[in-house]
Order: C-alpha cells, then structure tokens, then sequence
C-alpha cells in the first residue's frame, strides 16, 4: 500500500445535505456533515430519533430513493466521489466495499429462503465464483460469527434462528466480501444485554482481524464509549460535538452532549436524579435560523441565533457559542450538582 | 401479614399450554416458575431479566390481570387470587399500571381528557364537573398543559404520551404502580424526564413501585430493592446498592459485567463476563439449575440438583450453590 492511499481517508463526507420535500415542507434532515473514516478506525454516530444519523448514512449509499429527496454535498470513498453515482456502479460498491447491518436483522433477511442461499446469492453478486465454492464459503463464515454447526444449520430459514444468531448471519453476510467499510446502524439496539455483549466483541474481533473501518450509529452512549474511536455527536441533522473517544466523554463541550451523557442511569452509581434536558427535539421541519438547540439549552444568549460552526481544537470541535472557559467551569457545576441549569 | 408488606406473593406459577408444531402434542411453558416476593410499603422493587425471562408475566399475574396456575398473591392482607372480578374491583383501584409502548396503551380514536378520566368514571368517581378537576388535576400533576384535554394521542410525543399514562394510572390514588418496562420506548433524554417524574410522584403520592424493565441502569436508579429473573424464577433478590456491587449470582454478575459503560474515569472499568449461547427455550428447561448451561462457574452438582432461594445476609437471597462474592 502506497504512502498516499495510506493517507488518504476511505470515507470522507462534506458538508451532506439531505432534505425531502413533503406536503408539509422542506424536512431538512442532514443539515451539514462532514465526516472523514479513517483506515481500521471505528467512528460512532450519536443521537436521538430524528437526529438524521441513519437518513446520513442511508443516503450517501444512494439507498433514499425518494422521489421527493434531494441530497448534496461531497462523499469520497477512497479519495473518488460517489455522490450521484448511477445505479449500476454504486451497487458494486455497495456489498463489495462497504456493507451495512441494520438494526432489525429480520428486515435484511428474506424469510423464503434460507440463510445460505442469502449468502451464496451475495458472495456470487460480486465475486466469479462457482455455487459449491460460494457454499462453503457461506459454512465458513457462519462458523466464524460463532454459529455452532455451521454445516447443518447454512439449510435452515431465518426464523429457525433467535435474534441474537439472525444478527450473526446478518455480519456474516456483511462480511462475505471482506468490505473494508461496516456501516452499521443500531446493531444490538433489538438484543438482550448479553447477547449485546457477544456481537459487540464479534465486530471488535472481526474489525481487528479484517482491518476494516466501521461506522457505529447508536443512541446508547456506553457501546460508544466502548466501541468508537472517534465520535459524532448529531442533533437536529447537524453535528453538535466531534472528537476523539475519550474526549468527548470525558471533557464534552457541547450542552446538548452534558445532557445526553447526564440522561443515562448508571449501573455504579445511584444518582438522586437524572440530568434533563428539557423539552423535546425541535421538528426538522422548522429549523431555527441560528442554533438548533438553542430553544431546549439552558445557557443560550443573543449570539445562538446565528448558527454556530464546528470549531476547536486537536480534532475535538464542537458548534456552540459558549467562551471555552466558561464552558469548563459549567460542566464542572453539571457533573458536580447533577442539574443542567 | 405485617403491616409493612404491600403485596406479597408466594411460589406463584403461571403455565401456558402450547401446541406442539411438529407432533401436535401438548407443551407446558412454565412463564412463571414459582416466585415468591414481597413489596413493602413506599419502595421501589426493581424486576430486572432479559426477554423472555417471565417478568411482564409476573407482573400480570401479581394484580390478577391474568389468572396464576398456582400459588398465592395476598394484596394489603387479603388473598385476591381467585376472586371474581366483582370481588377485585375494589382492590384494582389500589394497583394500577403503566405500559411500555405509549403508542398502543392509548385508544387512539378518544380525547386525552376521556382516557385520563375513564377509571374515575367507570369507578363512579362524582359527577362530571368532579371528573373534569380531577383529570385536571391530574394533567397538571404530570406535567401536562390541562388545556390539552381535548386533543388525541397521537399529537403528543412519545414522552407526552407516557405521561398520559401515568395520569391515567393515578386517576385513582392507587397504593401500587406496577410499571412495565415504562421508559424502553423513550430517547435518553426524555426517558429522564419520565424516570425524574415517578420519582417526585412517589414521594409526593407515597406510591409504591413494582418497576419491570430490562435495562440495569435504569433499574438501579429507581429501584430501592432488586429482584433478577432468569426462566421464570427469582435468581437473585436484594437491596440495589449492595446486589449491584457486589452480585452473588454468576448470571447477575455476567449480566452487570456487560452492560456498555460509559468510561468517563469516574468509575473502574469490570471485567467484562461474555456469556455463551442463548437462553434456553422455557419449554424445554435445563435439569439442576436453568442457568448451569451456560453459567461460567457450574460444577456437577449444578447439572442434578436445583438450587432453592436462600438467604445468604439479611435481605440477600440467591439461587446458587456457589454464590460469588461472599466474604
């Protein structure tokens, strides 16, 4: 691998707008992203409904096919833009390069045929290979998601399977052309705890021994912490907070990331009481002109009706208005007194 | 009964009959497989397992909204299994519920007024101008614009609608809220909205708390005791604080040990205990202990011999022959 494919990174998103035009109006659901994946590097997505996260990701796979969807802005894939990129040639991207798990693993599986023939039928899709080398390739890589007896079940339809093994098959099909791309939208959101637990260890495991890069979205603060190496913190189709990992958990900036990390109850520590924030996420139909969280922020002034930009330092920047300074010593009161105020 | 207890239940199972898809033969599912518990005045009893473990159905079964196959459930001293609905009436006032999905436990084709005021109206609360204050009252008290009365379900948010349930669940000034899986459905943020809410709402109402819901955080924050339900039984029950430092059940620790924390330096970060495999389908248990399959600490005895509750310390039960984390 050359110098410069190294340094290059294999995703890099600028400035995606994505809006739909319905009888209501102008739904501006991503309002500017920018995002670079690096090689081998996990970035976490994070947000509540409605944040845009999925519709980003969604679309810049070409998967929103509305006719009332209008997208722009710059998405390379290993430095070549394929933003608007006919049908044919995205769907060789698609599958190949990149693959993506959904939340709800019955919905990528057909339940008419079996789980092995959902396999062949993608490995062959991209690769010439004949339909017994498809098959045990199918066996294999069911056994190594950690499906036992691989060979028996490969016959078996989706819903002989628990939600938990039907996620497995889910990866194992992302992964049957080794894409160095895993975008992946809420995987373990439908699963139990410990179920949770085997398949974030199954993609940290296969991330490591693939070199892939994956994309996590999630709404849950801790598999961020435990997954991502960078994060994206979304709120209202924008970015409010990127940075590094631990950045972002341990010194966030942004109000909006002081509530959502103030929200979670915690398995260690019994809190007296939650941090809220209060109110409820602004419709993307009716953006505000200057910050979209200013209406729920307990801290706005006169400057948050203009929008505020990205901006910081080290690669952890944030859009708020705030003095950095200030912003220290009120996240020290938060964290201190539990309140939001 | 001691004037403490609330509601008490002891060995209560609930069996449902299956037919089989392959011989058609009939197969029992113990949902429910003995559980014994009790809820004191005032606290919150956490209910925690994962889906499929039996805790919705417990709750059912413990305010009569389904009929247990065995076993008794006493509801401030009187015995109300086998009652007549008639007969339950009375105490149904007392026990209340809310459910977890906002969007379906709400008729969508009724104003929010009418379903927040049909307990007090089918229990001949007063006359309708009663009606009417009360369910402003009630509006009020959840944090509701009162104003509202008249608009539907579905133009409120998903948070806004589980306030509507907990108004409608206090209607009556019940003694006990049985809350299954309330917050699941909601954004972090507005879940602690709705959690900050019960809270208040307990200690001003001095409402008691029977809090079902599979996520450990938000279990132990509202929960004074805990009980941890896997195949239908209590595995573990005792005080939050203490079960979840330190768990004597493997399958509690496992399930601690797993829950994504957020590695904010405030906290050491634990060992994390993947357990393997699935949980065993409920129709076909396990012999010994339903958790020894995949239990990381099971000896030979654990694959014969069940093990019972036991009290183990004051207030700590646990069902295992080798508790962990004892002294």
């Amino acid at each position: 691998m050359s110098d410069a494919r190294v340094s290059t990174p294999l995703l890099e998103v600028e400035d995606l707008r994505v809006s739909f035009n319905t009888r209501e109006g102008l739904v501006q659901a991503v309002d500017g992203l920018s995002i670079s994946v690096g090689r081998k590097e996990v970035v976490g997505i994070v947000g509540e409904s409605g944040s845009g996260k999925s519709v980003a990701m969604y679309s810049l796979l070409g998967l929103v096919r509305d006719a009332n969807v209008s997208i722009s802005g710059h998405v390379r894939y290993e430095g070549r833009e394929i933003l608007g990129l006919p049908d044919d040639e995205m769907r060789s991207i698609r599958g190949r390069d990149v693959a993506m798990i959904f939340q709800d693993p019955m919905t990528a599986l057909t339940p008419v045929y079996t789980v092995g023939w959902q396999i062949v039928e993608q490995i062959r899709a991209h690769e010439d290979v004949t339909k017994a080398q498809a098959h045990a390739r199918a066996v294999e890589l069911l056994g190594e998601v950690g499906i036992p007896d691989p060979a028996r079940r490969v016959h078996l339809y989706p819903h002989e399977f628990s939600g938990g093994m039907r996620q497995r098959v889910v990866i194992a099909m992302a992964l049957s052309c080794h894409p160095k791309l895993l975008i992946a939208d809420e995987p373990t959101t439908a699963l139990d705890v410990t179920t949770q637990a085997q398949i974030l260890e199954l993609l940290r495991r296969l991330q490591a021994t693939y070199d892939s890069s994956i994309v996590l979205i999630t709404h849950d603060m801790g598999v961020i912490s435990e997954m991502a190496d960078r994060v994206v913190v979304m709120y209202a189709g924008r970015p409010v907070e990127v940075g590094g990992r631990r950045d972002v958990i341990r010194t966030p900036r942004h109000p909006y990331t002081w509530g959502l990390l103030g929200a979670v109850p915690r398995v260690e520590s019994k809190r007296t009481r939650l941090v809220t924030i209060p109110g409820v996420a602004v419709s993307p139909l009716d953006l505000p002109p200057g910050c979209a969280f200013a209406p729920r922020c307990a801290y706005r002034f006169e400057m948050c009706d203009q929008r505020p930009a990205l901006r910081g330092d080290d690669g952890h920047l944030d859009a708020c208005w705030l003095d950095p300074t200030r912003k220290v010593e009120i996240r020290r009161r938060v964290t201190e007194t539990g309140v939001v105020s | 009964m001691s004037e403490t207890v609330l509601l008490r239940a002891t060995d209560v199972v609930k069996n449902f009959t299956l037919r089989s898809k392959q011989s058609g033969s009939r197969i029992i599912v113990q949902a429910v497989a003995g559980v014994s518990l009790e809820v004191r005045r005032g606290e919150t009893l956490g209910i925690v397992g994962e889906s499929g473990c039996g805790k919705s159905t417990l709750a059912r079964c413990l305010v009569q909204l389904m009929p247990v196959t065995s076993g008794h459930v006493e509801f401030n001293g009187v015995e109300i299994t086998g009652l007549s609905r008639r007969q339950l009436r009375p105490h149904r006032r007392q026990m209340q519920l809310v459910f977890q999905d906002p969007y379906s436990s709400l008729n969508p084709r009724r104003r929010v007024g009418d379903i927040v005021a049909e307990p007090l109206r089918i229990n001949k609360y007063g006359d309708d101008e009663v009606v009417q204050t009360r369910v402003d009252e009630l509006l009020r008290i959840v944090g509701l614009d009162p104003a509202s009365v008249n608009r539907y379900p579905h133009e409120f948010s998903g948070g806004q609608r589980q306030r509507i349930g907990i108004a409608r669940a206090l209607a009556l000034n019940p003694s006990l809220v049985v809350a299954d899986e309330p917050v699941s459905a909601l954004d972090v943020s507005v879940q602690a909205q709705v959690l900050n809410l019960m809270a208040d709402l307990q200690s001003e109402l001095s409402l008691t708390y029977l809090f079902i819901a599979h996520d450990l955080g938000v279990v132990r924050h509202v929960s004074d005791r805990v009980g941890v339900m896997y195949l239908g039984e209590i595995v573990e029950l005792g005080d939050a604080e203490t079960l979840y430092e330190r768990p004597l059940h493997p399958y509690t620790e496992a399930l601690l040990s797993v829950v994504p924390e957020l590695d904010d330096g405030t906290h050491p970060v634990r060992e994390r205990i993947v357990l393997t495999g699935d949980v065993p389908n409920p129709s076909d248990k396990p012999s010994g202990c339903p958790f020894h399959p995949r239990c990381p600490v099971a000896q030979d005895r654990c694959t014969t011999e069940k093990p019972v509750l036991v009290e183990l310390a004051p207030g700590r039960s646990v069902a295992c022959h080798f508790p962990r984390n004892v002294a």
